[in-house]
């Protein structure tokens, strides 16, 4: 009972956001110059283009225990490499599905897109994935292991 | 590899970071990270105090990578990178830590959280700098000549923009007269004058320029080589020529569709636009007394949806001259939306009400019928506003027909590996932004190639065009951010997903001429063509790929940081 | 300097501060309600207590109005600290019951529901509102009146004040929403409004004019500043760390010498209130295409949701007008050139926020002669459920037991006068050249055409050159279109001027 009011009230989730240089980092980057408030529980890894990230490199991060990770891009269509972004929705439906085959909740992985232009998306972004996360309570894969 | 020595520098940034982040905890938990030989705080990182502060320990503590905590990379990292440089460290040593933006101005209430958040960023930062590789960038001379592919207006307007700035131009046209298009037209809209007359000046002015070298007729064979740096073989008259540019600009235009509708090819008095224009040319159009246009043919439907711009124009400076040629006759234009945007088209277009011509709206759904076995007698049609149907006597029926790509567009677009999008017509770079770049650097489009275009269109475009290209020729090198791909020629099993994934065709399957590796095909990054996305090594299925400064190896440290795993 | 330890860690100092700005400085908390760092510290709210001990002598002191000291130890989070806020707060939630930053406060206390008798009050009698106006308005148009219980805030005899500015930096600090500017003065309120949201929402006197502004740096309109108005205030410059406000800064002239002028000067908004039978400015729920833009906006004032003027609901069945002003010979005779596209990705922007929305376009002609603009109409048809009307609505009325718009118009293929009801409607009104593009012409001696865009003596083949060698024009400021083409006009224009500047050499 105790541990369980525990769990609920401190549990803190560790989520990791990969994001592209040219739209979701501009846009994070305007949300914190705009002052937008949000959880504290996202960490940015900082990339070209959102169809750099592997993902196997996501699957680790999930199989080491992170509770959530985000890949953040362009809008589709406005991939500043023409055509990265398309390649990581692609990537995403397919990891989605692997993810819940090997026993690790889907939504532990979210795609989304952030314009540099979209500063209060980010934080909106942020704190949607962070209740989501928050829900779904800490990663316990490694456990099951 | 020598030993990694890390430095992190947290910077205060006034009170910006320090009035929320607890900044001497951060650097004293920096100073317990694996291979930090020193770290400090500054008040600001990036003021002159800072950055030889920054200089002064890489010498003081010999560290050989550097990590800076303070704002964004994307306004702030040449300047550390710089700094690294002066000191005499290679500037891709360096790592930067968003601590600002990212972490104490959106958890301003919470100062415990963020410092705590602050120190992973600082753990993933250094992880991540301990893999960090010194690399050079990518250089190259920029030759200082133009290609220019087509002698339309587009065409020249660009040669003769480029020679007039000093630049060497080649300008290559297939036909045996330079004008394009143009040429074909009867009279020009607004000034009604023999387009001849006009483009006169601006040939003579091509063909007397000494920077110009024309090259006519003659095709573009082959093209190979990147930004700065391109062989160009062209037959020029069954004689092959063999030149070298910096940059090129494509200005192929494109040409009217012939239709298989309402009989055309079949009734004698069904024409085109452009067949009307050139029997006014020829001086044998006859007598008339009963004109119909028909607009959109062929276009704006399911298999071929795009809307050609300049077709309603067209048909609206024909109309009015079929007016003026015979005041009594009966000008009817059947259209579906009148295209005439801006300031003169719409002024053009009243005019031509004024002068009699009668405009009919009809409907896709509903389009006019030609009636008449021998030839056209009449045409039916329900009038849309009126809600009417109509019977026009007809004895010449007058079809506008969209602008369609050239036949050789495709081979071109092979050759120079640029994209040809919807219609046929070239792809350019940002629909918005970057209209007459192509994606690949050093190629540029312009006129109806890219898009059907109106004659001050397709001159603006040549201007742009040139204006683009003229960037390159002038700087005379070319610099590329050493954040390119790589490939390892051992790993690589030649599958070619990479060049399978890479937007800018900068990955091509090669046989490998390394010692030990011969004749095996492996992957091979085109330096200047690649633009640093790293699609490539994300596709890669067994790490041979990789992209300098954001290599897997980098990407894992940083994700096991975070997750506590080494 | 001063040497004094907080929670255990040693910091140092400046004489003569006082405890709260020390503690903050070192990243440690203290919830304060009254404290204002523009103001003199008050003690009022009693909220910011701390324990220090002094001489071996524990006690409570209110840390925004007490002096640091060498030796001090301050304690911000011991037994007693909380116990005294614990009673403050339930004492101020028993007074404020229904002020959210006060229930908010209590509760990070542990503080639900107070054990005593609860008020009906909004005013914590902190004193910023008088304090504010006093202290830095130098009006004083309110202060304390009463005594004991009869305490309040109010003006002289209970009148809206005479001498009240109307700046509202009272209900500006009031942290618990009790102070209404339009209680206090005798002035209509005039908020300031945001240029870059078109009046949307209001802005302060300093300010930074759009998200992405280069440089991004604030600007004083000194208009409207109190400080350039009465010489008070000032307050921007204790908030700014960096002491980069300047006042006395003035207007530069600069000088250059070019050999070639490039003239790009964009466009205005037509005013659409001329175009009378639409109804701007009376019926509500009419806006334009500019306000629909930045409301649907993530970064604008109603971050990226529709909320209609008359009531704030969202609308689920929207009209667009197009041609309001363009093509019509009481207007500009012109065609705008962008509205059908923006017209259009405005439909399929709400249909992509709110799916049950439903848009109609009334348009004269659908002009979209750009690339892929043709499959863009299309889409908006099948996927984005927007209808478009061929049709120039004669009218636009409101009605009166909802505030929904009625446009009136002519269906044209059953040809019968109907009308359509409406929750908001959008105009997509015509595009003049900028009220800059005259002065700068003037200047340079530049012919304008009928419309005032710059003249092109000969647009056809010398697209960007205007009448004068070495001056061009390229954009909005010289013919109406659309992003693509003033982008290859600015390139044109710049080759033009490299190439004049090339012949000069």
């Amino acid at each position: 009972m105790q541990d369980n009011k525990e769990v609920k009230t401190e549990f803190k989730p560790k989520i990791l956001a990969f994001c592209c240089n040219w739209c979701a980092y501009a846009g994070a980057d305007l949300a914190g110059v705009s002052r937008f408030q949000m959880p504290t529980d996202v960490r940015v890894i900082r990339v070209m283009c959102s169809g750099r990230v592997p993902p196997e490199l996501i699957i680790r991060a999930l199989a080491n225990g992170l509770d959530g990770v985000m890949i953040l891009g362009c809008h589709p269509g406005e991939c500043h490499y023409s055509e990265g972004n398309y390649l990581t929705r692609r990537r995403a439906h397919v990891l989605k599905r692997l993810l819940s085959y090997i026993g690790i909740e889907p939504d532990r992985f979210q795609l989304g897109w952030v314009s540099a232009a979209e500063g209060a998306k980010f934080a909106a972004v942020v704190k949607e994935t962070t209740d989501k996360i928050t829900a779904l309570g800490p990663n316990r894969w490694v456990d099951k292991k | 590899m020598a030993v990694p020595r890390i430095g992190v520098f947290i910077c205060h940034c006034g009170t910006n970071i320090g009035g929320i982040v607890d900044v001497p905890q951060v650097v004293e938990y920096a100073k317990s990270l694996p291979y930090v030989a020193h770290a400090e705080a500054n008040m600001y990182t990036c003021s002159e105090e800072g950055i030889s502060s920054i200089k002064h320990a890489i010498k003081e503590y010999d560290l050989n990578r550097v990590v800076v905590a303070s704002c964004t990379p994307r306004t702030h990292q040449p300047l550390f990178r710089n700094a690294c440089a002066d000191a005499g460290l290679n500037p891709y040593l360096f790592e930067f830590v968003n601590i600002r933006e990212h972490c104490s101005w959106i958890h301003m209430q919470n100062r415990r959280e963020a410092t705590e958040k602050a120190k992973e960023l600082v753990k993933m930062g250094v992880a991540k700098a301990r893999w960090l590789d010194a690399q050079e960038e990518f250089e190259s001379d920029v030759y200082p000549a133009a290609m220019v592919i087509g002698g339309g207006v587009a065409g020249m307007s660009a040669a003769l923009n480029l020679a007039n700035q000093g630049f060497e131009v080649h300008l290559v046209e297939k036909e045996p007269e330079l004008g394009g298009r143009l040429l074909k037209l009867n009279r020009i809209f607004t000034i009604n004058k023999d387009p001849r007359e006009l483009v006169e000046s601006i040939v003579k002015a091509v063909a007397g320029h000494s920077k110009i070298r024309l090259h006519m007729p003659a095709v573009v064979k082959a093209a190979s080589g990147y930004i700065g740096n391109f062989d160009i073989s062209v037959d020029e008259g069954g004689k092959e020529v063999s030149f070298k540019v910096g940059v090129i600009i494509v200005a192929t235009g494109a040409q009217v569709l012939k239709p298989e509708l309402y009989r055309y090819g079949e009734l004698a008095n069904v024409l085109t636009q452009l067949d009307l224009e050139q029997r006014l040319k020829d001086d044998k159009l006859g007598e008339f007394q009963n004109v119909v246009m028909i607009n959109c043919v062929g276009a704006r439907i399911p298999e071929r949806p795009y809307c050609s711009r300049v077709c309603c124009m067209t048909a609206i400076k024909n109309a009015a001259l079929m007016k003026e040629i015979n005041p009594e006759a009966k000008v009817y234009v059947l259209y579906r939306d009148l295209m005439t945007y801006g300031v003169e088209f719409e002024e053009y277009y009243r005019e031509a009400k004024g002068a009699g011509v009668r405009f009919i709206r009809y409907t896709p759904s509903n389009p006019p019928q030609v009636i008449g076995t021998e030839k056209v007698e009449s045409v039916r049609v329900y009038d849309e506003l009126m809600g009417m149907e109509l019977e026009l006597p007809c004895d010449l029926l007058v079809l506008a027909t969209p602008l369609i790509s050239n036949n050789d567009s495709e081979e071109l677009s092979k050759m120079l590996k640029v994209p040809i999008g919807d219609g046929g017509f070239f792809l350019e770079a940002h629909i918005k932004l970057r209209p007459v770049e192509f994606a690949m650097d050093g190629i540029y489009v312009a006129g109806s190639c890219r898009w059907p275009a109106d004659i001050r269109e397709s001159i603006a475009q040549g201007y742009a065009a040139a204006s683009e290209a003229a960037i390159p020729l002038r700087q005379g090198l070319v610099k590329v951010e050493a954040i390119t791909a790589t490939v390892d020629p051992k790993i690589c099993k030649g599958c070619g997903t990479c060049a399978l994934v890479c937007p800018f065709d900068a990955i091509e399957l090669k046989e490998s001429e390394i010692r030990g590796l011969e004749g095996k095909i492996v992957s091979e990054v085109n330096t200047a063509l690649c633009k640093g996305c790293g699609l490539c090594a994300a596709a890669c299925p067994n790490g041979a790929v990789q992209q300098r400064g954001f290599t897997d190896m980098q990407l894992l440290s940083m994700v096991n940081a975070l997750s506590g795993k080494r | 300097m001063v040497n004094l330890t907080i929670d255990g860690k040693a910091v140092t100092a400046e004489e003569g501060t006082y405890i709260l700005q020390v503690a903050r400085a070192n990243s440690i908390d203290i919830p304060t309600l009254c404290y204002h760092q523009a103001l003199e510290p008050f003690g009022a709210c009693r909220l910011c207590t701390v324990e220090i001990t002094s001489r071996g002598r524990k006690r409570l002191v209110t840390s925004c109005n007490y002096p640091v000291e060498e030796g001090l130890e301050v304690s911000t989070d011991s037994e007693a600290v909380i116990k005294g806020r614990r009673m403050i707060l339930e004492l101020l939630l028993a007074r404020c019951p229904n002020v959210p930053l006060i229930q908010e406060l209590a509760k990070s206390y542990g503080i639900e529901k107070p054990r005593f008798k609860l008020e009906d009050d909004n005013c914590i009698l902190c004193g910023l509102c008088a304090r504010i106006c006093e202290e830095r308005m130098g009006v004083s148009a309110i202060s304390f009146s009463g005594r004991g219980l009869e305490r309040k805030i109010d003006t002289p005899f209970h009148v809206n004040s005479e001498i009240c500015q109307g700046c509202g930096a009272c209900a500006f600090v009031c942290p618990t929403g009790a102070i209404k500017l339009e209680d206090i003065t005798a002035k209509e309120p005039r908020p300031i409004l945001s240029e870059f949201n078109v009046g949307l929402n209001p802005r302060s006197a300093i300010y930074v004019p759009f998200p992405q502004a280069v440089p991004k740096v604030p600007v004083i309109d000194r208009e409207v500043c109190i400080h350039f108005l009465t010489g008070n205030c000032r307050i921007c410059e204790n908030f700014c760390q960096a002491g980069a406000i300047n006042y006395d800064q003035e207007d530069e002239i600069i000088e250059a010498e070019v050999d070639a002028i490039i003239l790009a000067s964009g466009f205005d908004l037509y005013d659409p209130s001329a175009v009378e039978e639409y109804g701007y400015g009376k019926v509500k729920n009419v806006i334009t295409a500019m306000q629909y833009e930045r409301m649907i906006s993530a970064s604008g004032p109603t971050e990226g949701h529709l909320e209609r003027p008359s009531d704030g609901k969202t609308p689920k069945k929207l009209a667009f007008i197009q041609c309001v002003g363009s093509r019509d010979t009481h207007h500009k005779l012109y065609c705008s050139s962008v509205c059908c596209m923006h017209a259009t990705k405005e439909a399929i922007l709400a249909n992509e926020h709110y799916p049950d929305l439903k848009a109609f376009i009334f348009y004269t002609d659908m002009r979209a002669v750009g690339k892929k603009f043709q499959e863009y109409i299309a889409r908006a048809e099948q996927e984005y459920n927007v209808t478009y009307i061929r049709s120039r609505p004669s009218k636009i009325t409101e009605n009166p037991d909802n505030g929904n718009p009625i446009v009136w118009y002519e269906e044209t293929t059953a040809r019968t006068r109907t009308s359509m009801e409406v929750d908001m409607v959008v105009l997509c009104q015509a595009l003049i050249p900028s009220g800059s593009t005259k002065d700068i012409s003037d200047m340079l001696h530049l012919s304008l055409n009928d419309y005032q865009f710059v003249d092109i003596p000969d647009r056809l083949f010398h697209p960007v050159d205007t009448e004068i060698p070495g001056i061009f024009a390229c954009g909005f400021c010289q013919a109406p279109q659309d992003i693509p083409d003033s982008v290859v006009q600015a390139s044109a224009a710049a080759a033009r001027a490299a190439e004049f500047l090339s012949k000069e050499d």
